[in-house]
């Protein structure tokens, strides 16, 4: 669901998410931390590189028998008593969702985070539907009251400093007495917990994610620090999962490798404090779980990447360590990239799944520093992708045309060495001579882009070309 | 026995902003034994071109480039990112199938930046130079992630005598220049520029150098802009002793 | 043609591009799931004898979770008694109808059998597994070990023999496999329950757990 996205205003988006002052104290005060920790996690494990080459290696053997993973997960989770619905477009998804809430009654859905539901517009659906959605997620359900979207794939309420949380806290608890202190954030934790533990009870429907989907056994696994996810699937009566269709693993062994990956590669720990996985319904003598298992398989426009440049996207485990490590994204936080997914893998996603017209403007947002490749836990070459992006866009003639003419100029001297030499020349003296001496330009004609936040060091006069042919003589 | 013959690829920013940094390459290339020459058809590698999308003007570049220096036994580059282009770029521009994919693959193993080439292929010790004064390296990207570029300039760094070495933070972190990103998308790049020389001034050193005049210009101008204290200059200039120039973005 | 058509017919066709036969990759599928063999297992995953459980009482420590050694199973009743003395907490306990447990004399507190309700001040549960390459617990849910009690409680208490303490993630599983294990779910539990998304300050106790402590018999 591309509807809303943002992603090619990127441009005015990041202009304003550096002028956010509230904002920037946010990202100021999460920098740095995640990627301490992705390092010493690192150290600490001697083979953590050898096994981002397994992981690799796994996640591509899965897609290349993507069909046949799907097919044993299809098998074992009908035999354990669950229903999978395939889901063609995120419009399939949420009509899956609708049809089966609408089915059982569903009034009230606790979520646990999932991405993929953010892609598929499950809450607005449900909200037009007249359900309650409640996320349970901690930072998710901060980013509900707020009326926001994620800005970050594992720390969604990152951009969000801790009195714009106790803000959110008075306005949406309004039962509770005015006057309790919540200043510290130990009260803040308390009273989430207290008011979530009521809507898992009450709710219907639980929906969430998967990390995983193991094709050996039919179980979805979902990997969580808080426990939300868990109460979201054990206590109402129905338990969606909702899951794309790359997520698939072949065995528990496989299941592993990426495990030993994920959690250092995102927060560094070793594991994170819930890892579970899910069997169909609950077994007859159960004292708790849910009476139906659905998972719902989304494409999406993920089988089209399948053998084309951009298959290795679909490797991503969505640890989020790209984004951590990415300057562009800790400079403006997530919303900037205006869709779904932000940082790296949204410079490469978001133009893959809503349109290179929509997406492109997110592949020019990178320096290609190569952070996020060197960081990858299944060494997705994020900056090649972004670049083949770039092409799509100079093929469809999206680049801007300023742009085009001036690499089209830069082509036809670059082939015309004395004419090359002529401009540089030039260049070199005009630009010195407007130095005056002083060695930097404030100004630079036709590159106010440049002089509006820096100086331009001004040329030393005479090219190294000319020099030397001069010298040589 | 004479050195081997090494073509010197200036590198279009060099040849046009900072010709010292050119004169200083020379220099240390001639005292490492090296033949050198500098091809005077050179013109630029056709990076802004291959990272902006344009295949096909990119490859064009790269053949002419190719030709130009496939003679030489090495192409050596004041710049990690130019040389990356040459080594990590040039064979991807090419199907497998074609004739110029062989070339390029042969030229791409001959071709290095300037202190890896000094540091780990001609493997001399520095010729004995000393500057007072204190220092810090930025690992221009392209070098450190696409080359392993992070220990040789240290190393060369080393020996220079009376030179202190002050380790930033974040010194592995992109600067915001990122090519044409500077200007597309100007107002994130100039953030990074201001986080970066933060960095660089918290150590308190005289001095950044980086090994890409492209990260060089951008740091320079903003630490100028902001009226910072430290001063920057391309690593060659201090190898090669050429101190006497002034300061990038300077006129003393 | 329905949506599952659809997207196989789409991954077959990108699978056709690699000009690669398709009985043999669907061999290959059911080849890799029937062996199911590990991959690289780090040295960390591979301990043994008292290394071994040194390791796992290390790795519980470093993810928060606390640790209580008994000899004899009969004790239990009264080493969570004085337990919950120790933390100031009532003499109540919520357990499922675990038959290790109900052999016990807990006559020292007030034992309930049952799933978890919204208020559970103590829950206790008994791990299936221990894996030292983590120090995490594995929990598999059932009559006896309702799912609900290991994310309700606010101190989680969990029994764990000594002897079911694995390595790491592939002999815990080939032991599951062994033990002809099927439950509705498996939960790998690695200390207690937290967050950090409230300004990017880790508290415990996000929506589980605030406390998770292991009586490990030996």
């Amino acid at each position: 669901m591309s509807a809303g996205a943002t992603s090619a205003e990127f441009r005015a988006n990041s202009r304003a998410a550096l002028a956010d002052a509230n904002l920037q104290a946010a990202l100021r005060g999460s920098r740095g931390g995640f990627v301490q920790k992705r390092a010493k996690a690192r150290a600490a494990l001697p083979e953590f590189d050898a096994l981002r080459d397994e992981a690799t290696a796994l996640k591509n053997h899965t897609l290349a028998h993507l069909d046949h993973y799907l097919e044993a997960f299809e098998a074992q989770v009908v035999a354990s008593g669950g229903q999978v619905h395939w889901a063609e477009t995120a419009a399939d998804a949420r009509a899956a969702v609708l049809e089966i809430c609408d089915r059982v009654g569903a009034r009230t859905v606790t979520k646990g985070k999932s991405m993929i539901s953010e892609e598929c517009g499950i809450n607005e659906a449900l909200t037009a539907a007249n359900i309650t959605p409640v996320e349970t997620d901690l930072g998710e359900y901060i980013i509900q009251l707020r009326g926001e979207t994620p800005s970050h794939i594992i720390a969604p309420a990152v951009h969000v400093t801790v009195p714009e949380i106790e803000t959110a806290f008075r306005a949406a608890h309004a039962g509770l007495d005015p006057a309790r202190d919540l200043s510290r954030p130990e009260a803040m934790l308390k009273e989430a917990r207290a008011v979530l533990r009521e809507a898992y009870f009450a709710a219907d429907v639980g929906i969430t994610g998967a990390n995983m989907l193991v094709a050996e056994t039919g179980q979805t696994v979902i990997v969580t620090n808080e426990g939300n996810g868990d109460l979201t699937q054990s206590l109402p009566r129905v338990h969606i999962v909702i899951a794309s269709i790359e997520k698939v693993v072949p065995t528990l062994e496989d299941a592993a490798t990426l495990l030993r990956v994920l959690a250092r590669s995102a927060t560094g720990q070793e594991m994170s404090v819930y890892t579970t996985f899910s069997r169909g319904p609950r077994r007859a003598e159960d004292l708790d779980g849910p009476d139906e298992f659905h998972v719902i398989l989304l494409d999406n426009g993920r089988s089209a990447l399948l053998g084309t440049e951009f298959e290795d996207m679909l490797r991503c485990i969505r640890c989020g360590a790209c984004m951590n490590h990415c300057p562009v994204y800790q400079a403006v936080g997530g919303h900037a990239y205006g869709w779904v997914y932000p940082g790296p893998i949204g410079a490469v996603l978001t133009p893959a799944l809503t349109g290179v017209e929509q997406g492109g403007a997110l592949a020019n947002a990178s320096t290609f520093c190569g952070r996020c490749e060197a960081v990858c836990p299944v060494r997705i070459p994020l900056p090649r992708m972004m670049r083949s992006w770039r092409e799509k866009e100079f093929e469809k003639r999206l680049t801007p045309r300023g742009m085009r003419r001036g690499l089209g100029l830069w082509l036809w001297l670059s082939r015309r060495p004395k004419a090359w030499r002529f401009a540089t020349r030039t260049a070199a003296r005009v630009l010195h001579r407007m130095g005056r001496g002083s060695g930097a330009l404030k100004r630079l004609p036709f590159g106010a882009d440049w002089t509006a936040t820096r100086d331009f060091p001004a040329p030393e006069g005479r090219t190294f070309m000319e020099q030397w042919k001069a010298m040589k003589r | 026995m004479a050195g081997p013959r090494v073509a010197l690829f200036v590198t279009c920013l060099v040849d046009l902003l900072r010709p010292s940094v050119g004169f200083a390459s020379v220099k240390l290339l001639a005292e490492a034994g090296c033949d050198v020459d500098v091809p005077e058809a050179q013109t630029c590698c056709g990076q802004p071109n291959w990272n902006a999308g344009d295949r096909a003007g990119a490859a064009e570049m790269a053949r002419r480039v190719i030709e130009t220096f496939e003679p030489y036994d090495h192409v050596v580059l004041p710049s990690g990112s130019c040389a990356a282009t040459i080594v990590k770029d040039y064979p991807a521009m090419f199907a497998p199938e074609d004739p110029w994919r062989a070339r390029a693959e042969a030229l791409a193993e001959r071709t290095h930046e300037i202190t890896s080439f000094l540091a780990d292929v001609m493997g001399v010790a520095p010729a004995r130079r000393a500057l007072r004064a204190s220092v810090t390296y930025h690992d221009s990207c392209s070098g450190l992630r696409s080359l392993g570029i992070a220990e040789q300039p240290r190393r060369l760094l080393a020996a220079i005598g009376g030179l202190e070495l002050r380790e930033m933070q974040d010194a592995d972190v992109c600067c915001g220049f990122g090519g044409t990103f500077c200007v597309k998308y100007p107002e994130v790049s100039g953030a990074m520029a201001a986080d970066k020389t933060e960095c660089i001034a918290a150590t308190g050193a005289d001095l950044v150098l980086a090994g890409d005049l492209g990260c060089l210009m951008n740091m320079a101008g903003k630490a100028r802009r902001e009226g910072r204290a430290f001063k920057a200059r391309h690593v060659v200039e201090v190898l090669a002793g050429t101190t006497h120039v002034p300061p990038i973005g300077d006129s003393k | 043609m329905s949506g599952r058509e659809t997207i196989l017919a789409r991954v077959r066709a990108a699978a056709r591009q690699r000009t690669e036969d398709d009985a043999e990759r669907e061999d290959r599928v059911a080849g890799r799931i029937i062996r199911h063999e590990p991959g690289l297992v780090p040295r960390q995953g591979a301990s043994s004898g008292h290394g071994r459980l040194t390791q796992f009482l290390n790795k519980l420590d470093q993810a928060s979770a606390s640790v209580g050694r008994i000899s004899s199973l009969a004790e239990l009743p009264r080493v969570i008694a004085r337990e919950l003395r120790k933390r100031g907490l009532p003499a109540e306990v919520r357990m499922g109808a675990e038959p290790m447990f109900r052999s016990l004399d807990w006559s020292v507190l007030k034992a309930s059998i049952g799933p978890g309700r919204p208020v559970e001040p103590v829950t206790l549960s008994r791990a299936e597994f221990g894996m030292a390459e983590t120090g995490t617990l594995v929990l598999c849910s059932g009559l006896d070990n309702p799912v609900t009690l290991t994310f309700l409680g606010e101190t989680h208490f969990v029994v764990l023999r000594r002897s079911d303490i694995m390595a790491g993630f592939e002999d815990m599983w080939a032991a599951f496999r062994a033990r002809g294990l099927d439950p509705r779910t498996v939960n790998m539990v690695t200390g207690p329950s937290r967050s950090a998304d409230i300004g990017q300050q880790l508290q415990l106790g996000a929506h589980g757990p605030m406390a998770l402590h292991v009586f490990l018999i030996d």
